[in-house]
Parts: structure tokens; C-alpha cells; sequence
């Protein structure tokens, strides 16, 4: 199981080059302009990790998001972020 | 667990510093070790010992520089990708005859085996990309 990060937009083509690299298994935490993939609008598009799907608190929170975020999004502050590298074997980062 | 961390933006650029600082800090906050952070390709510019942002905004180099006196973590700087920016401690300012140092302890310019060494020896390696 890996953790993957993601740190664009889902107007990013980097987010399908995430979706298409994780395994069944693995999570993505969405993080900086990332989390924007965490409003309702967003969902249709991370329909294959669903739950398992997490967003930083921190960066919804400076964007003026973390009231905003999709029900089904986990949010997880940044000792959530550690934890998640904890359970994981290996982190991926996309940007 | 022992962590290393690779940060791949400079400072004020990306959120990336910003990103990898506050992970940093959460890592020490929780007991984990931190064997390193790296700076590369951009990322080298988080080392500018000159840099001097307005007073009411997050120093940087600074933060760095005292998470690493603080908790004895390293801060190792890719020379090949410093030296090509202008990033220079005191050894390779002389060796390049250029006058004053744009980087001085406790970053230190290393080669990229270190990085290699990081990631084989630490049980994490988290990048911060731009």
C-alpha cells in the first residue's frame, strides 16, 4: 500500500497520471492547490479511490475550503499526513 | 521511524518549502527521526544565507537553518545544482574566485550519493515537489 500526494489542481493532467499510477489499494492525500479536488463539483473525477481519498486540513483551511469539502473526502490535519506515511510502505509524490 | 525529506522548489516560489517545513516539524513534533533534508534542483535556493524577506512573512532559509541546529538534522545542499545558481559556502566561493559565500552552515553542500544514501538507509523518503 502506497500513499500517493498530489499537490495540483483536477485541471491538472497530473492528476490522471496519478489515478492511472496508483495501486488498488493505495491512497491519495490531496495537498496545496490539490485539495481543490476535494470540493462536491470535483467527486465524479476520483470516483476510483473512493474512500480512499484524503485532504489536508491546513491547505483547505488557507483556502478558505474546509467548510466546502465533499462528505466522502477525509480530511486530515497535519499529523494525519504523518500518520498516513506511517501506514503506508512508500510515499508517491505527484506534482 | 527515520525519515528524510527531498525538496525540490525554492523558497517563496511554490508552496513546497512551506509544505515540507511544516511535515518537518511534524515528524520532530512526533518523535521520529529525521535523517536529512535534501535540497535539489530548485529547492538548492531554500540555502541562500543572503536572503532577507519582509519582516512579516515566514523566514524561510532561517526556519530551515534552525530546525537543523535545533534537532540535529541535516541540511544537505546538491552542489552540482547550487554551484550552477550562484550558491557557494565559503570553500568553492574560493575555488571559483568568487568574493563572499552565499551559503554557510548549518546547510552543507553535498553530492547527490547522498541522496541516493537517504533513501536506501531511511525507512520514508517524502519529496516536496514545485
Amino acid at each position: 500500500m502506497l500513499l500517493h500526494t498530489l499537490n495540483r489542481s483536477p485541471l491538472s493532467a497530473v492528476l490522471d497520471q496519478a489515478l492511472a499510477g496508483m495501486g488498488p489499494d493505495d491512497r491519495l492525500l490531496l495537498i496545496e492547490d490539490g485539495v481543490i479536488g476535494a470540493l462536491p463539483a470535483q467527486q465524479a473525477r476520483f470516483e476510483s479511490v473512493a474512500g480512499r481519498l484524503y485532504a489536508l486540513h491546513e491547505d483547505l483551511e488557507s483556502r478558505g475550503l474546509l467548510s466546502l469539502c465533499a462528505p466522502a473526502v477525509r480530511v486530515v490535519d497535519i499529523e494525519g499526513f504523518v500518520a498516513l506515511t506511517e501506514e503506508c510502505e512508500r510515499a508517491v509524490s505527484w506534482y | 521511524m527515520r525519515y528524510a525529506i527531498l525538496l525540490l522548489d525554492a523558497p517563496y516560489t511554490s508552496q513546497a518549502a512551506h509544505s515540507a517545513l511544516r511535515f518537518t516539524r511534524a515528524l520532530l513534533a512526533k518523535g521520529h527521526a529525521v535523517d536529512g533534508v535534501f535540497f535539489y534542483h530548485d529547492g538548492v535556493h531554500n540555502a541562500a544565507r543572503l536572503a532577507a524577506p519582509p519582516q512579516d512573512e515566514p523566514h524561510l532559509v532561517d526556519a530551515w537553518a534552525e530546525l537543523g541546529r535545533e534537532h540535529a538534522v541535516p541540511l544537505q545542499v546538491c552542489i552540482a545544482a547550487a554551484l550552477r545558481r550562484g550558491l557557494l559556502d565559503e570553500q568553492e566561493a574560493a575555488r571559483h574566485g568568487k568574493q563572499g559565500a552565499s551559503v554557510e552552515p548549518p546547510f552543507e553542500l553535498t553530492g547527490l550519493g547522498q541522496l541516493v544514501d537517504l533513501g536506501l538507509r531511511c525507512d520514508r523518503l517524502i519529496t516536496f515537489g514545485p
